[in-house]
């Protein structure tokens, strides 16, 4: 595995059978049945599907947090063996340290991996927009602040690819919105490889450029729709509208939309 | 000292106004009468004959006179605002304590000594008062600064690693629980040396508090502030030393706090049985001679030193714990 390539090739992403179950009091639980998944670099696919189908766990997959009991992952063709800073995952909260201050939160990949960039951690902090609050304590800052301290702890580490588990879920839906553009911008800028968890089917019509629909748990994949709109989008665009109808059939809510 | 009160009383200048404006010239009156007290309270000393003979009543005279003008000064300098009452309260007590001790002799002696008989002993066995100090606090440093760092590794093991976890928990629940007080003869015999037995013991009496709420700490971290580390790649040492241990912090410091005021009783009773140095066993020591005035006098000692280390520890807190919102304050 490559650790810190040059600045932010994208990886490419391939899952190949992947199925995983989880143990509880003595019963097997199904929570991925045989998906196969593609990610070209640069790409930014949103996984869409119904709350608790296990998409998070198939983010934490790939994140090498866990391994599958089945099928295989890999990274640019070599499998996934264990996390790497190559491979970071932004959760729907936004864990910070609290014994850390912003700045120290946002240097933790490098004090991970005995790398001390000032420069690259100033940059990640003017990239959120949050270098006037590097110096205060979690504590003090609102939900939004806090995902985007989130946000350029990941960026930080020059990501190949970066794994969103609905990290706006828990926000109010303004400051979501202002998130949404950040991390479209984020993504145009850096060029990594995106990978979104979320179940708001605007939202991944508004920023993926391909979205992979599951079933409800455990996850097969349903669909594949590539979203061919605009780079500019309008969530009132009747493209898109019409697309979010053919998603939301596709997760059994034909007749009440 | 009732006239300056009553003339500022008669400042006030329509009775609907009173409750606002009494309140700010007695504030300002306090600071004022803190110094006047002392200094009647060193007139009695001096002037009332004592009811008995009794050391160092000219020397108490100066020392409350001393305080007397020193308060003044600090009226005079402003510095006296917050404190004033309790400068006052003390005067007032110190004076009535003398009044009634030495110059009518209201309660039964030795048991009950008199303030210059408590100066007196500071006069004439400051060194040997010092030098306890000294012993008891060298027993302490090694005891507790040993046994807290002990107790941290061994919650950090009982937190952290199951296989510890399997063969460390049992021990820890049969021995834990037993007050380190009961193994005391036992450790006089085993250990030769009393004073390594005195410091064994301590460590035990801090450790045990220590070590379960390190574990407790590291049992409640939130999961994910693993998976963060570990997905940029963090190992089991990072884990443990800058998550683990900054996230169970302000659980280890409640164990420390536990810790240091049982190592405290450890300290005295080990020093009252078989340690022959510090300042339980200069309190044995007075109390074989019945010589009570001292006993006093250590105690005084034994307290302030307590507490100044307690307040060590929670400065030490407050400094590691900046980022919490809010805490106690000592």
């Amino acid at each position: 595995m490559v650790i810190s390539p040059s600045r932010t090739t994208p990886l490419a992403l391939r899952l190949e059978h992947v199925s995983h179950a989880f143990h509880s009091d003595g019963a097997v639980v199904p929570v991925i049945d045989n998906v196969s998944l593609q990610a070209a670099p640069g790409e930014f696919v949103a996984l869409l599907g119904p709350s608790g189908c296990g998409k998070s766990t198939l983010l934490r997959l790939i994140a090498g947090l866990e391994a599958p009991k089945e099928g295989a992952i890999y990274g640019d063709d070599s499998p996934v063996t264990g996390p790497g800073p190559d491979r970071i995952i932004m959760f729907q909260d936004p864990t910070l340290y609290p014994w850390r201050r912003v700045r120290g939160n946002v240097a933790l990949g490098h004090d991970i991996n005995g790398r001390a960039d000032d420069e690259a951690v100033t940059t990640a902090l003017k990239l959120v927009d949050l270098l006037d609050f590097e110096r205060a304590w979690p504590h003090q800052l609102s939900g939004g602040m806090a995902q985007r301290v989130a946000l350029a702890r990941a960026l930080v580490n020059d990501p190949r690819l970066l794994l969103l588990d609905e990290p706006l879920g828990k926000l109010d839906s303004l400051t979501r919105l202002t998130m949404q553009t950040e991390i479209l911008r984020v993504w145009r800028e850096k060029q990594f490889t995106a990978l979104m968890v979320t179940h708001d089917v605007e939202e991944a019509l508004l920023l993926a450029t391909r979205i992979v629909v599951f079933s409800p748990r455990p996850a097969r994949v349903l669909a594949d729709i590539p979203v061919s709109l605009p780079e500019r989008r309008h969530r009132d665009d009747p493209k898109l509208l019409s697309l979010r109808k053919d998603i939301l059939a596709q997760l059994g809510h034909r007749e009440d939309w | 000292m009732s006239q300056r009160l009553a003339s500022s009383v008669r400042f006030v200048p329509s009775p609907n106004a009173t409750t606002v404006r009494r309140a700010f010239p007695l504030a300002q009156t306090l600071p004022w009468l803190a110094g006047p007290v002392w200094l009647v309270a060193a007139l009695v000393t001096w002037r009332v004959p004592d009811a008995d003979d009794f050391p160092a009543t000219n020397d108490l005279a100066v020392l409350f006179a001393a305080v007397g003008v020193v308060l003044m000064v600090a009226a005079a300098g402003r510095r006296l605002s917050a404190r004033a009452p309790w400068a006052i309260a003390l005067g007032v007590g110190f004076g009535l304590w003398e009044v009634a001790q030495a110059k009518l002799l209201w309660l039964p002696r030795p048991f009950f000594g008199t303030p210059q008989d408590l100066l007196d002993v500071f006069q004439s066995d400051w060194r040997k008062l010092g030098d306890s100090l000294l012993h008891s606090l060298a027993l302490l440093a090694t005891g507790y600064l040993g046994g807290a760092t002990l107790g941290i590794a061994v919650g950090a093991g009982l937190g952290r690693s199951p296989r510890f976890r399997y063969w460390v928990r049992p021990i820890m629940r049969l021995v834990g629980p037993l007050p380190p007080v009961a193994l005391l003869p036992l450790a006089f015999v085993l250990i030769p040396s009393s004073r390594v037995a005195g410091d064994a013991l301590m460590a035990l009496a801090a450790g045990f508090p220590v070590a379960v709420l390190t574990w407790s700490g590291i049992a409640a971290v939130d999961p994910a502030y693993y998976d963060v580390a570990r997905t940029m790649g963090a190992k089991q040492r990072f884990l443990l030393f800058h998550v683990a241990l900054p996230a169970a912090t302000p659980q280890i410091f409640v164990g420390l706090f536990m810790g240091l005021g049982a190592s405290f009783s450890m300290l005295v009773v080990a020093e009252m049985l078989g340690v022959k140095s510090g300042l339980g066993f200069y309190l044995q020591w007075a109390q074989g001679w019945a010589a009570y005035p001292n006993m006093y006098a250590a105690l005084l000692v034994m307290s302030l030193m307590c507490s100044a280390l307690m307040t060590v520890l929670f400065k030490l807190r407050d400094h590691l714990l900046n980022w919490q919102k809010d805490g106690l304050k000592w």
